[in-house]
């Protein structure tokens, strides 16, 4: 019985193995497994070597990276193809198409010889049964099905409804496929029982990736406006506001350009909507004049940032962490926009409704930094109960309010009420010039910095937002991990590792990056002696952002790179085995010295 | 969604749009013409102020909805047109109009009239084309002529003007007027008509720069050459000559409607309304959203 599996597939484009990973995933979340999937495709925009990697657990899984336990290659060079994505161990179980003519012994895979090798006449056993080749990944998830104990009805009821439209003989071809990848897996019983243990709770899982679930959670908040321009890894959230806003009353703008497309969401909140714009990293840089005029003219917007490879066009496909200083710094001028993080899929739902929330309470553009791999991965993800959130909307001026209306009126919160047009009594002038509290233009240093000041003030309770932090570990540990975004998951995961080993550590993941609330890492940092920010982006953004603000103490340094899925669980583990024992040295030296 | 009143009798006073600020405009700018001229025409019109949102960019001419009792919107160089657009489409029942001058409109925010005018969305857009850039005292402008000498083109200008006339008729635009505050009547009666106007309507103004201005393109001269297309006898449902009459920007100054689509197409708003009806009985309660991501078998 195992409690984990990472499966890799890899094959020619047309092969099926996208589709056959999403068999695997779907079944599992209806069984109540816990999964996460990622795909990764050659460079060309269609019908290149695809692959992708499951990772299905009893429990929730914390990232998706990792060597593989079984390793299915339809064809070598296309698997070879994907080498960093695809990791091979001597304890991987390796799957392989027999007419590759390749021996058992001879794996074209340099320095590691797998234990447990299959040689599988999949094309066969496909044409065989289902009548065309075309059923290979059919016959790949019989396998799978058969060896790992995953989700076997779930998978032919699958089946039966995928191929329902092609008539009663494909269904029971395929059918027959599925069946004959089972009997070959029951006929070549494995050494150790490698079946999957019940999942932890059987309850089904939904199943969906970052931009899916950071879309719904827009529609969730009530926004009824998206403005922008197509860009990857974010498009998938204007995709699938497009399938849905306008159900709501709503609106999807493709603008011309990214200035455009928060130009007209600054526009959408101005007339009172809830709005949003998403982008990447040259979409993010070009959209920081708008944000900048929606900060002085105090309008809400969510602007969803899904990281990439950067600077420039950089690696659009892969994640990232590069973006937080310009998230923080965007745009000229004095000023303070929140930045939040994601750290899962399931995440992304709450922080987005978060970001919602946050813009309508400040009256402030919001950045939301995703990344590549939580907009893209699929992922289960239990039930989310939408009534444990509320939603909040911005303060409108009430009857007396609207008598001599001030718009920017300098309040105790700061905040002021914001009418918008179509008001009687609410007229009011917005600009990206200063003003004063009427919304009179000015040029007077005085009034400048007095909305300055009411501008930063407003922001001062959100600093006491401490449920945007997740602290675990033990409180008084004397080692402190810091991560955010999907890396945090690398960080968790190392967690739990060095715990099962008895190692005294704690992790904070911050969800509220920017303002740096200072009071949550001096909490953090009280006991904290030797440490680590993880993070995937050459320089430690996160690392060197809090240092702006917060004493962070000398040990505690940056683990940080850039590079696809750069950080494993295990290096973090070996980097606190060695932080513990420095501890211990440090304390021997103490001793020695006292006595 | 707000129910606004529909365009009616006029019962304002161009005095109801005027607000107390103090244009800081140099005396005998243009501007305070297209200013007065624009407050008549929403008399005109009969829509309250509450019911404007006045949308500009950045520039001496971008001062003007400050200057106004409507909801205004003093936004960032070259960018009126689409935050107007999002206005629009979030709340189709507002009577929008965006404004600045021909830098921001031609230059740093070209880019954005092709796509206002493919969208056909229902508003008015007023160019006051001093032919230089009067904020930033005095540099060339996209309209400036070839030849213009400016404090950055010490010896003359290299380059042609863009036409705006042409430009916008280039991309379809339904609605094309030029006016000029030497005529107040006139420019005041084509504001209104693009405001009625159901699409996006364009009105070009030749509104003077007296401080950083050519003799050619002041009030005196322009009264000189200025020749209404009414008085010409124009048809403006003549694409073809309105097309030619476009050429002679910069040569010959015609004033009022250049171009009218007889036949005006639907407006993005109103293709808008019909999805939104067919759609509407589509939507699951926000609440279920998510239960779309529950895998079926
Ligand atoms: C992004 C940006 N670039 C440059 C400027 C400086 N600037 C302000 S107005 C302007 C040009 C104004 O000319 P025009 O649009 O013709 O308006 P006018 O003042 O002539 O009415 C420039 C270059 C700015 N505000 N923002
Ligand atoms: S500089 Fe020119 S455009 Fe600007 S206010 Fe003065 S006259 Fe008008
Ligand atoms: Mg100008």
């Amino acid at each position: 019985m195992i409690q984990d599996v990472i499966i890799g597939i890899a094959g020619a484009g047309g092969d099926g193995v996208i589709s056959a990973g999403e068999s695997l995933i779907t079944a599992a979340a209806l069984e109540g497994y816990h999964g996460m999937m990622t795909k990764s495709f050659g460079s060309q925009i269609r019908g290149g070597e695809a692959s992708c990697r499951v990772r299905l657990s009893t429990h929730p899984v914390l990232n998706p990276n990792g060597p593989l336990d079984v390793a299915v290659a339809l064809n070598w060079e296309d698997f070879r193809r994907f080498g960093a994505e695809l990791p091979v161990e001597s304890s991987t179980m390796v799957v392989y198409e027999s007419r590759t003519g390749v021996a058992a012994d001879q794996l074209p895979l340099e320095g590691v010889r797998p234990g447990v090798v299959f040689s599988v006449p999949i094309a066969e056993m496909a044409q065989q049964n289902a009548g065309t080749e075309k059923a290979k990944n059919i016959v790949i998830i019989g396998l799978l099905a058969g060896w790992f104990g995953i989700g076997r009805e779930s998978m032919l009821a699958g089946i039966r409804k995928k191929f329902a439209r092609k008539g009663a003989e494909v269904v029971e071809g395929n059918a027959r496929a599925f069946q004959a990848g089972l009997d070959f897996a029951e006929a070549h019983p494995l050494k150790e029982d490698r079946k999957l243990g019940a999942p932890h709770n059987r309850s089904a899982k939904m199943l969906t990736d970052g931009n899916d679930i950071c879309a719904a959670a827009a529609i969730f908040a009530g926004c009824t406006f998206f403005g922008g321009y197509p860009i990857t890894p974010s498009t998938e959230i204007m995709q699938f506001l497009d399938r849905e806003i306008w159900k709501y009353g709503g609106a999807v703008l493709q603008a011309e350009d990214e200035i455009a497309g928060v130009g007209a969401v600054v526009g959408a909140s101005f007339a009172g909507k809830k709005a949003m714009t998403a982008t990447s990293g040259p979409g993010m840089s070009l959209k920081t004049e708008m944000l900048g005029l929606a900060s002085i003219a105090e309008l809400p917007l969510v602007c969803i940032n899904v990281q990439r490879g950067g600077p420039s066009t950089g690696i659009p496909t892969k994640a990232e962490q590069s973006d937080l200083f310009q998230a923080a710094f965007s745009a000229h001028g004095d000023c303070l926009r929140p930045v939040l993080a994601p750290v899962s899929v399931g995440d992304t739902f709450g922080i987005t409704v978060e970001a919602f929330n946050l813009a309508e309470q400040y009256q402030t553009p919001v950045i939301v930094l995703s990344d590549q791999e939580i907009a893209q991965r699929k992922e289960t993800v239990e039930p989310i109960d939408t009534s444990r959130f509320g939603l909040v909307e911005r303060r409108r001026p009430t009857d007396a309010e609207l008598v001599n209306y001030t718009r920017f009126k300098v309040t105790e919160s700061g905040i002021s009420p914001i009418s918008q047009p179509g008001v009687p009594g609410g007229n009011y002038l917005a600009s990206g010039i200063e003003h004063n509290e009427a919304g009179g233009p000015t040029a007077n240093g005085e009034t400048h910095a007095r909305m300055n000041e009411k501008r930063f003030r407003k922001f001062n309770s959100l600093k006491n937002r401490r449920d945007l932090f997740a602290v675990e570990g033990e409180p008084d540990a004397p080692i402190g991990l810091v991560s955010w975004g999907s890396v945090s998951g690398v960080a968790k995961e190392a967690l739990r590792l060095a715990q099962a080993e008895g190692l005294h550590v704690k992790l904070l993941v911050p969800k509220l990056l920017y303002p740096v609330v200072e009071t949550v890492y001096q909490d953090f940092f009280a006991s904290v002696r030797r440490g680590l920010f993880i993070e995937q982006s050459f320089q430690g953004q996160l690392y060197r952002l809090v240092r702006m603000y917060a004493d962070v103490p000398a040990r505690v340094r940056p683990l940080a790179k850039s590079g696809s899925n750069p950080i494993q669980p295990t290096e973090v583990l070996e980097r606190l085995r060695e932080m513990v024992a420095s501890l211990q040295a440090t304390h021997q030296h103490a001793e020695a010295i006292e006595g | 969604m707000t129910t606004l009143t529909p365009v009616s009798s006029p019962k304002f006073q161009a005095g109801t749009f005027k607000s107390d600020l103090k244009p800081i405009w140099c005396p005998g700018c243009g501007d305070f013409g297209v200013l007065t001229a624009l407050t008549r025409a929403l008399a005109a019109v009969g829509r309250p102020p509450h019911e404007i949102a006045f949308i500009s960019g950045i520039g001496c001419s971008s001062r003007i909805p400050g200057y106004t009792t409507a909801y205004g919107f003093n936004t960032v160089h070259g960018r009126a047109l689409p935050i107007a657009q999002g206005i629009k489409v979030a709340n189709p029942a507002l009577l929008v109009i965006a404004a600045g001058g021909d830098g921001d409109g031609f230059s740093i925010g070209g880019g954005h009239v092709a796509h206002v005018i493919r969208r056909n969305i229902d508003l008015t857009y007023l160019v006051m084309d001093n032919h230089i850039y009067g904020l930033t005292k005095g540099q060339l402008s996209p309209t400036s002529h070839r030849g213009r000498k400016t404090v950055t083109s010490n010896f003359g200008s290299l380059e042609d003007p863009v036409n705006p006339l042409l430009y916008v008729m280039g991309y379809g635009a339904s609605f094309v007027a030029q006016g000029s505050p030497v005529d107040m009547a006139g420019l005041t009666k084509v504001i209104e008509e693009g405001i009625r106007f159901p699409g996006f309507a364009f009105i070009n103004i030749q509104s003077p720069c007296v401080t950083y201005g050519e003799e050619e393109q002041q009030l005196k001269a322009q009264k000189a050459k200025m020749q209404s297309l009414g008085a010409m006898g124009h048809d403006p449902s003549d694409l073809a000559k309105a097309t030619e009459l476009a050429r002679d920007y910069g040569t010959k100054l015609y004033t009022g409607v250049l171009y009218r689509n007889p036949n005006p197409p639907p407006t993005y708003g109103e293709m808008a309304a019909e999805r939104h009806h067919a759609l509407e009985s589509q939507a699951v309660p926000r609440h279920d959203i998510l239960k779309r991501f529950l895998p079926t078998h």
